[in-house]
């Protein structure tokens, strides 16, 4: 059996033909269960994110599911193959594994080790493995990807940092105010990262998050996307003065928040708690003269984007950890996978073996008649055992050994020598050991 | 018999610094490990003099360091196994391992003067070496508060703001600290008068009862950080000093146990010199 992955990503594709290309929209279920039906895919899984479409196949037989997955593609897109050949990538079994553990651990991501991805990849294997799509082989691929995700994260720095602005200001509220439950958060005027600054508040499970904007309607808009509060914008200072978190955006020409409305709105008593002011217009909407008063903390637009290009820096420097652990799971998969290449042949084996202690107990029966139903069973027991003993040695062995090369001649050694035929029953021999699933969960 | 702890909480505190650096979970829990076992061979050390003099050996300035280092580790381990925050082990331990060398290198003799045979005086001694601990724990963590905020403030967000922890954590803990010293202080000083008091009847002649009196550098730094502290539990409630003014006080605070703990106890004082 072998892996067998063809697809498109934001390295090989532009955004048009990732967007042709892409399963989520109609579903990835049916996208994986159309491609099962395809002779040649015996195994399958598609993942779809924005930034990536790929296809992860297990065949007997690679050439002709390249041919059938282009075809699938073309038909199930309703495109031309010359319009996505030229970005199509393919890769095959341990180069395939390779790529999905990278995808996995974040590495082939636009934003390099972004969590998102190894969600993703889960969901896409679990909606095939819902529908009966992906098998032993995927099943221990993905399985293992998940892993290395895992791993990667937790030995490297690879997803440390706050990589976006909204998620930087998130990240500072938190190295100021520690749990953001029951924090006060004041939006001022609505935009795109004020309104993502705020659901990324929300999600961290803060207070109430009261907005103002000059035109209420658009404040309400806000306030309806992340469970707030509109208030008229005359009300900004009482608002203020119970806010632990502002986020301005407005379009003024002027600051709208000085040191002296800050003061005013604590009623002239020092702030015992802290302020954190995020402010995200240009011009800016808060005086720099703020920062006077102790406890206010004031970081705009160029401070979160400074910190974000530091994040972005540190994550790079982690990389080739990251690469590191890629290549050293990946070593340990294909010596998996080498050891499962002996499977038929020790299956076979012991068939075989276990049909002889059969046999030669049928032939002994009648001389065994006599024997109590006790001495009997024990007979049996025995008899196993001494099988089991001998086999055990020999399996290991076969299972251990160093490339694939010696494994093909030993496996053909032992074939020969006992006259096995495992191909035969390799479609039990796969039965025969039990899929592993869910190791990492 | 104090240097295997020493050695312990020396291995602990470069695994702390390694932790810190590196941020590495294994690393953490290896140096919680071995500053446990050197709490483990700590307890064994006192709890040996203990039966050797049949009393908390704290009855000199060596022993008395040696018992302070101890509450300390075990105030420390209590404040990182209930917020799980491990950064502030890089600077409880120098100072664990500092102090902890002075009775390596001087056990000293527990002393025996009758006149400290009475629960009052174990009570004060046992009250004021857990305050003083509580003040040390509070100052670094008003010095990483201070750390910490003037990184936020300054917008560097680093090597230091990456691994310290939030502001409002620190302040939290660094309240409790000093509310836990303050009590523990308030008791410590009321007992010692008490005490005082008595053994004025039992032993008038005695140099060092003579002594205690608020002129005496040790009694008037005593009350100089009750003082302190008292005014920072007071100005955190009602003048919103909270932040960084209580770091401050904090930090303050425990510059002046120490110089109280370690200069005075062995140079200076007239009183608290029992042979």
């Amino acid at each position: 059996m072998h892996l067998f992955l063809l697809g498109v990503s934001h390295r090989t594709a532009p955004v048009e033909l990732r967007e042709k290309l892409d399963f989520s929209s109609r579903g990835v279920g049916d996208a994986v269960e159309a491609l099962s039906t395809r002779p040649s895919a015996t195994e399958c899984v598609v993942v779809s994110t924005c930034n990536r479409s790929e296809v992860y196949v297990a065949s007997e037989d690679p050439a002709r599911a390249r041919a059938e997955l282009v075809a699938f593609l073309s038909e199930y897109h309703q495109l031309a193959p010359e319009a996505f050949l030229p970005h199509l990538f393919v890769k095959e079994d341990a180069a395939a594994v390779g790529h999905l553990f990278r995808v996995a651990a974040g590495l082939d991501s636009l934003v390099v080790g972004e969590p998102q991805v190894l969600g993703q990849v889960k969901e896409a294997f679990q909606t095939a493995h819902e529908r009966r799509c992906a098998g032993p082989l995927l099943g221990k691929v993905f399985n293992w990807s998940f892993a290395v995700g895992k791993r990667v994260r937790t030995e490297t720095a690879i997803g440390e940092g706050a990589v976006s602005i909204s998620f930087a200001a998130v990240a500072l509220a938190r190295k100021i105010f520690d749990r953001l439950s029951g924090r006060h958060v004041l939006v001022v005027g609505a935009g795109e990262i004020s309104t993502l600054t705020a659901q990324h508040l929300r999600s961290q499970g803060v207070g109430d998050i009261v907005i103002t904007s000059r035109t209420h309607a658009q404040a309400e808009a806000l306030a309806a996307a992340v469970n707030g509060r509109a208030v008229p914008w005359e009300q900004m200072p009482a608002a203020l003065a119970s806010a632990d978190i502002v986020i301005t955006a407005t379009g003024s020409q002027r600051p709208i928040i000085t040191r002296q409305h800050l003061e005013s709105a604590s009623g002239g008593k020092r702030r015992s708690s802290p302020l954190f002011i995020i402010d995200i217009a240009v011009p800016r909407d808060v005086a720099s003269d703020v920062t006077e008063i102790e406890q206010v903390f004031l970081y705009n637009v160029d401070d979160l984007q400074s910190v974000v290009e530091e994040n972005l820096s540190r994550r790079s420097a982690e990389i080739s950890r990251a690469e590191q652990i890629v290549a050293d799971e990946l070593m340990r998969f294909s010596s998996w996978q080498r050891s499962r290449g002996a499977v038929p042949t020790v299956v076979a084996l012991r068939q075989k073996f276990d049909a002889i202690r059969r046999a030669e107990l049928q032939r002994l029966d009648h001389k065994l008649g006599v024997l109590p139903p006790e001495a009997k069973a024990r007979v049996d027991e025995v008899t196993r055992l001494i099988v089991e003993k001998l086999l055990l040695e020999p399996t290991e062995q076969l299972k251990a050994l160093p490339d694939e090369e010696t494994q093909v001649a030993y496996t053909e050694a032992i074939n020969r020598l006992f006259r096995l035929r495992p191909d035969e029953d390799r479609a039990d021999a796969q039965g025969a050991v039990p899929p592993e699933r869910d190791e990492t969960t | 018999m104090n240097l295997l702890p020493l050695v312990f909480y020396a291995v602990a505190g470069v695994a702390y610094a390694v932790h810190f650096a590196r941020r590495q979970a294994g690393v953490g829990r290896a140096a919680t490990t071995l500053l446990l076992i050197g709490i483990l061979a700590h307890t064994f050390v006192i709890g040996m003099q203990t039966m050797e003099v049949r009393h908390v050996p704290f009855a000199n300035p060596s022993r008395a360091i040696s018992t302070f280092v101890w509450l300390l580790t075990l105030s420390y381990l209590y404040l990182e196994l209930t917020t799980d925050e491990r950064a502030m082990g890089v600077f409880i331990l120098p100072i664990v391992i500092g102090l902890q060398i002075i009775p390596v290198l001087n056990p000293g003799v527990e002393n025996t003067d009758p006149v400290l045979d009475s629960p009052l005086f174990w009570v004060h001694v046992a009250s004021l070496l857990f305050a003083y601990a509580s003040f040390a724990l509070a100052g670094v963590l008003g010095l990483t508060y201070m750390l910490q905020f003037k990184e936020i403030k300054a917008k560097h967000l680093g090597y230091l703001y990456t691994r310290l922890p939030s502001l409002q954590t620190l302040d939290v803990m660094n309240w409790r600290a000093v509310a836990v010293g303050w009590l523990f202080l308030t008791v410590g000083v009321v007992v010692g008068v008490v005490w005082a008091a008595q053994a004025r009847v039992i032993a008038p002649q005695d140099p060092n009862i003579q002594a205690m009196a608020l002129d005496d550098p040790k009694i008037l730094f005593a009350f100089l950080t009750w003082a302190v502290y008292s005014f920072a539990m007071v100005a955190r409630r009602t003048m919103g000093w909270s932040g960084r003014r209580a770091a401050w006080l904090s930090a303050v605070g425990f510059a002046i146990v120490l110089l109280n703990f370690l200069p005075l106890n062995y140079f200076v004082t007239t009183s608290h010199t029992f042979q």
